[in-house]
């Protein structure tokens, strides 16, 4: 197989999944009991015209196949319909929140990689000993922390304590809003750096016990060069299929982070979107989300036999 | 007519409240205050004249505005914006009296007519000038179906609004109404530039097309999910009025505990409604006040079947007469309120006669806890072991006391009641669809009236209203209410309003609970605002300066 059909087969693979993906995300707000217009009026009394036509402004009386149509379409050339609750474009309301959850997934992710790859590299190479415990109980007892019980923590301290980070809010401009969003990233962080830590370390430990690292190191080939050479480069492809799945965890998790910190980003907005079934915003998020997780598993795919040229020779790395 | 249903509601979200819970918990068992413990309280009726001007602010608001369109502005972080920044004919004053706004005058030569004199000298915030014109075309947009205005009911007995002079409007009723003109004062009577409106259609009033009114204050940025900002309005036609700061800066902050800390730590000013548990942390924090003001709101529980146990006013007194509401207070509030038997406050009897405020406060059935009394009307009405469902959702903390407190009454004297727990949402339909109340016997809501007139509580409770939950009716009951809507004189009208009061508390188609102040933070840099309910339509911001 070349490279180039490889590539082709994974993008058809990729678009047959996001056509499915989308049917699922229209059609499942039908399963949903609730009438969005009913939750629109908020227990107010209009008169019956009021209501059909307020029906037919958003839509909501064509037939689902219709109404799946009317959005796919306008899905296709950016258009994800109006929000409900905002009475306003989708993608006005999503674009002005967006900028603060990527930022926020940018430097959570950023402050994983680093964190979680010290540790696990750490933790490897000193496997058993005292260090490697330490880490290992370190990472156990952050891992039961969940990542709001990380904000509270967190605010506790440095915002009404200390004071040195705001408790609120996502700044103006990028100094600022680095300022705003360090306390969130911290705590958006936890949980995932202790699962980039663990695989880090057990994928190390696993290439450490290899023979050519025997061997490399048997021949007087310096500790740091077969680390670097065999060891980490040989462990990235488990490292980073996590990585993958990573940062569409991240926009997920962010809902918690960005509601205990009154970020006003993608993941508190759907949490807000669901509860008011504004379908429109719930359903242009969560094809944004299968989106990312989507092209990023592909990524990942395409990636790794750029790492490791075993898996694309099909001998299998792992 | 109008009304409240969630509390500081829409915002919260089961995932968001856990948290608030947790930290509530985790603050007050540090602060060494037991969640019992109730908080000292008065109502304060004005905080200190500023000493000066402030170059801006910071308000706290527990959710984003759904809209700043007069017509959809139907809730607390609506109106508390938009009162800063557009106007209504009357206007409605911190101690819920009304006055003139931007109708300078009004007539009625008639039953069925209300002549409104436009105030001449006022300009909109894009320097264009207020006509008559501009006011049709604001009061016509609640009769638009295409509108599907949440003030609707308000106009619901309009017949035309048409300009009848230079700087006059006339509005004809179809029959009398008297609470027309009364609504007047909060969002159904906003006017609006008509230009405006037609410039931006579908877009007004949402953060991207933006209002251009009269107030104190002018719209001038909404980074949607972030803030509203407000400047000051430097042609502002009311001198007493003109604003204090230069600037005000509305920030959204859904999660409560995020709110008290923003508070605490000073980054934000103020803010209106707080989380009644975290009064204890914010009063020991010591760098602001924390301030109670007048409501019209009441909590009750709403009777929503009357074909099951509860059509029997005897199940219904029973149940009410087995709750420990002085405990419920207690526990929900922080005991910040007062126990009530019937469904409106003092504050909305504006000028009702001394005889009518006697009939409606004192010669009314006091329902103070009794379990014998209870027990023996549920054995005179055969209703031992009758099941009843009560359906609540985790707004805020007084929603689950109020649902636990009211399934152990019941239980106290034979009744079994099954707490259902549904999402925010699926409760706030209980108000608006009748076929989500199916099976549902009970459920909590605290009501807020939007005019000074008792009347408008009990106009909701004729037979086949929108808003009747259980279908309760009583002839007697309507013929009065209706009277009364068509009487003009307000002290004829308190006292048939008085009667129907009367009715109320003694056939409970509701359970009245309590009722409770509205609740306002002022941080250490300001101070001048009057604290009342009336912040949703009165321009409460334009008062405040540096303490």
């Amino acid at each position: 197989m070349t490279a180039t059909r490889r590539v082709a087969g994974k993008l058809g693979g990729l678009l047959l999944t996001l056509f499915l993906a989308s049917l699922l995300v229209f059609f499942s707000r039908f399963l949903v009991p609730g009438d969005p217009i009913r939750f629109l009026l908020r227990g107010r009394k209009p008169t019956a015209e009021a209501v059909a036509e307020v029906t037919a402004q958003y839509g909501l009386d064509l037939s689902p196949g219709e109404q799946y149509l009317r959005w796919i379409l306008g899905v296709l050339q950016g258009d994800f319909g109006r929000s409900l609750q905002y009475r306003q474009d989708v993608t006005a309301v999503i674009g002005d929140r967006l900028p603060v959850t990527l930022m926020l997934v940018a430097m959570a992710g950023a402050i994983i990689v680093v964190v979680g790859l010290l540790l696990g590299a750490v933790a490897a190479l000193n496997r058993g000993r005292a260090a490697d415990r330490a880490i290992l109980i370190g990472l156990t007892v952050l891992g039961a922390i969940p990542s709001f019980v990380g904000a509270i923590v967190l605010i506790a301290i440095f915002s009404v304590q200390l004071g040195w980070f705001p408790s609120f809010g996502s700044g103006d401009g990028f100094f600022d809003m680095v300022r705003h969003l360090t306390l969130p990233s911290i705590a958006l962080a936890i949980v995932f750096i202790v699962l980039v830590a663990k695989v880090t370390r057990s994928a190390m430990v696993d290439q450490s016990s290899r023979e050519h690292v025997e061997v490399s190191t048997s021949r007087g080939v310096g500790r740091w060069a077969v680390v670097r050479r065999h060891i980490l480069r040989n462990a990235l492809g488990p490292i980073l299929t996590v990585g993958g799945v990573l940062v569409a965890g991240l926009i997920v998790a962010s809902s918690i982070v960005e509601a205990a910190f009154g970020l006003s980003g993608i993941g508190s907005l759907l949490v807000q979107s669901v509860d008011r079934l504004d379908f429109p915003v719930v359903q242009a998020i969560v094809l944004l989300v299968v989106g990312v997780f989507v092209v990023m598993n592909a990524i990942v795919d395409v990636l790794e036999p750029w790492i490791d040229p075993r898996s694309a020779a099909g001998t299998g790395a792992r | 007519m109008n009304r409240t249903f969630l509390r500081g509601s829409v915002a919260a979200t089961a995932g968001i409240l856990s948290i608030a819970a947790l930290v509530a918990c985790s603050s007050a068992a540090s602060n060494g205050a037991g969640s019992d413990e109730s908080v000292e309280w008065e109502i304060t009726a004005t905080t200190a004249a500023p000493s000066g001007d402030i170059d801006s602010f910071t308000f706290a608001s527990y959710a984003e505005p759904y809209s700043l369109d007069y017509a959809y502005a139907f809730d607390y972080p609506d109106n508390s914006v938009l009162a800063n920044v557009c106007e209504s004919l009357l206007r409605l004053n911190p101690d819920y009296s009304l006055s003139p706004g931007l109708a300078e005058s009004f007539a009625h030569p008639d039953p069925m007519t209300w002549v409104y004199t436009i105030r001449e000298g006022v300009t909109f915030h894009d320097g264009s000038p207020l006509t008559a014109a501009d006011a049709v075309a604001s009061m016509n947009r609640h009769l638009d179906p295409e509108v599907g205005s949440f003030w609707y009911s308000v106009y619901q007995n309009v017949a035309s609004i048409v300009q009848t002079g230079d700087r006059e409007v006339t509005v004809t009723m179809t029959g009398p109404d008297a609470q027309f003109n009364l609504g007047m004062g909060g969002s159904a009577g906003v006017i609006e530039s008509a230009a405006t409106l037609a410039e931006k259609g579908a877009d007004y009033g949402n953060s991207t097309g933006g209002v251009n009114c009269t107030g104190p204050f002018a719209l001038d940025r909404w980074e949607s999910g972030e803030s509203i900002t407000l400047t000051r309005n430097d042609d502002y036609w009311d001198e007493d009025l003109k604003a204090r700061s230069g600037e005000v800066e509305f920030v959204f902050i859904n999660d409560a505990t995020a709110r008290v800390n923003a508070l605490k730590s000073g980054s934000v000013d103020g803010s209106w409604m707080l989380p009644m548990e975290a009064v204890p942390t914010l009063q020991a924090a010591g760098k602001g006040d924390v301030l109670f003001g007048l409501n019209t709101a009441v909590g009750s529980v709403v009777v929503s079947d009357l074909e099951g146990p509860l059509g029997d006013v005897r199940v219904r007194k029973a149940l009410l007469l087995a709750m420990d509401r002085d405990g419920i207070l207690q526990a929900a509030l922080r005991g910040i309120g007062e126990r009530t038997d019937v469904m409106t406050t003092e504050s909305v009897w504006q000028e009702a006669s001394d005889s009518a405020r006697t009939a409606a406060f004192d010669d009314v059935a006091d329902y103070e806890q009794n379990l014998e009394e209870a027990k023996k009307l549920i054995a005179e009405a055969g209703a031992e072991g009758a099941e009843l469902t009560y359906v609540t959702a985790p707004i805020s903390n007084d929603f689950s006391v109020i649902s636990q407190a009211t399934a152990a009454a019941a239980k106290s004297i034979g009744l079994n009641v099954t707490v259902e727990t549904v999402t925010p949402s699926a409760y706030s339909t209980l108000f608006s669809d009748p076929s989500a109340r199916e099976g549902v016997d009970l459920f909590y809501t605290s009501w807020y009236l939007s005019s000074p007139d008792a009347l408008e509580m009990y106009s909701v409770l004729r037979t086949g209203d929108f808003s009747n939950y259980g279908n309760w009716s009583d002839p007697e009951f309507d013929a009065l209410v209706n009277e009364a809507a068509t009487i003009d004189d307000p002290v004829a009208r308190g006292a048939l309003t008085a009667k129907a009061q009367q009715i109320a508390n003694e056939q409970l188609p509701w359970l009245p609970l309590f009722e409770a102040p509205i609740s306002l933070y002022l941080g250490e840099r300001i101070t001048g605002v009057q604290p009342s309910v009336a912040f949703l339509y009165y321009p409460w911001a334009a008062t405040i300066g540096a303490r």
